[in-house]
């Protein structure tokens, strides 16, 4: 488990790390995130593919072995991968805080 | 379904990324390409969006041919293959198609780009200049080293071109990514 955050992840690798907390191939993280941001985020196929890349080789996502009769590689989040979503959620949380009480504060 | 011929050369890869779906947008599809030469096929209008990419390496590479299949799996066809540059479609139905959606991944792609240019640019130099050397020291006319210099200094020039045009678009990005993701 990593000890301290490695900073700031792009909206590419959080997504990607929220989509792999269930199993998936390429195609249906593409799906899973482009649904879950209501189509505001249409992952680019190379995009994708450098994150998968990057994230493996961190550590912070595994293959897995397709369902039967399935060649396409599966990706599926760490522990190490999900305790960097949990900090990262930690410090987007504080980010909405902090703008929210300061907007408030202004229409007053 | 007929086929379809042409000859052109692009510098600018986006320019041509444009033109192929313009074709595209007619009914006109590239299947095959090599040496300047476009090969389309007929089919519904605008059933295909183009794409290009410059992998990092050679497209016969193990590595390319990885992420090769991967692009087939996620529904991206390589219809051709030239050097590093990859000719990808998409079925439009599947919605607007790009390979890359981030700053990070598109700044690194033009990288690519730039690097490949500028080391053209930089090898053709000392070439131009020692055949230019050579030729004028072994005694050919004038009027056989003058036109060969200007098609050297033509290549040059648009190599050139090319480079800052790329770089400036890096640059761009990358001023972008001082605020942006």
């Amino acid at each position: 488990m990593p000890d301290e955050t490695p900073g700031p992840l792009t909206e590419t690798v959080f997504y990607v790390l929220l989509a792999l907390h269930t199993p998936l191939h390429g195609y249906g993280v593409m799906k899973y995130v482009n649904e879950i941001s209501d189509g505001r985020i249409a992952l680019g196929a190379g995009t994708l593919y450098g994150a998968l890349t990057t994230l493996a080789e961190k550590g912070w996502i595994a293959s897995v072995p397709g369902s039967a009769g399935e060649r396409k590689k599966n990706y599926v989040v760490t522990d190490e991968g999900r305790s960097i979503v949990l900090a990262e959620l930690k410090r987007l949380d504080e980010l909405v805080r902090n703008g929210q009480r300061v907007i408030r504060e202004e229409s007053k | 379904m007929s086929a379809k011929t042409i000859h052109k050369l692009y510098w600018d890869f986006e320019k041509e990324e444009r033109w192929l779906n313009d074709m595209s947008a007619q009914g006109l599809n590239l299947v095959h390409y090599s040496w300047g030469t476009y090969t389309f096929e007929t089919g519904p209008a605008g059933e295909w969006i183009y794409r290009l990419e410059l992998l990092p390496g050679d497209v016969r590479d193990p590595k390319s041919q990885k992420y090769l299949e991967f692009m087939s799996e996620v529904g991206v066809q390589a219809v051709a293959t030239y050097m590093r540059w990859v000719y990808f479609r998409r079925p439009a139905v599947d919605g607007p198609f790009e390979v890359f959606s981030d700053l990070d991944s598109r700044v690194a792609h033009y990288q690519r780009i730039l690097t490949m240019f500028a080391s053209i640019t930089a090898a053709l130099v000392p070439l131009t200049v020692v055949n230019v050397v050579n030729m004028t020291r072994s005694g050919s006319s004038l009027a056989f080293v003058l036109p060969l210099f200007a098609v050297y200094l033509a290549l040059v020039a648009t190599l050139a071109t090319q480079t800052i045009r790329v770089w400036w678009r890096v640059r761009e990005l990358r001023e972008q990514k001082r605020v942006c993701e």
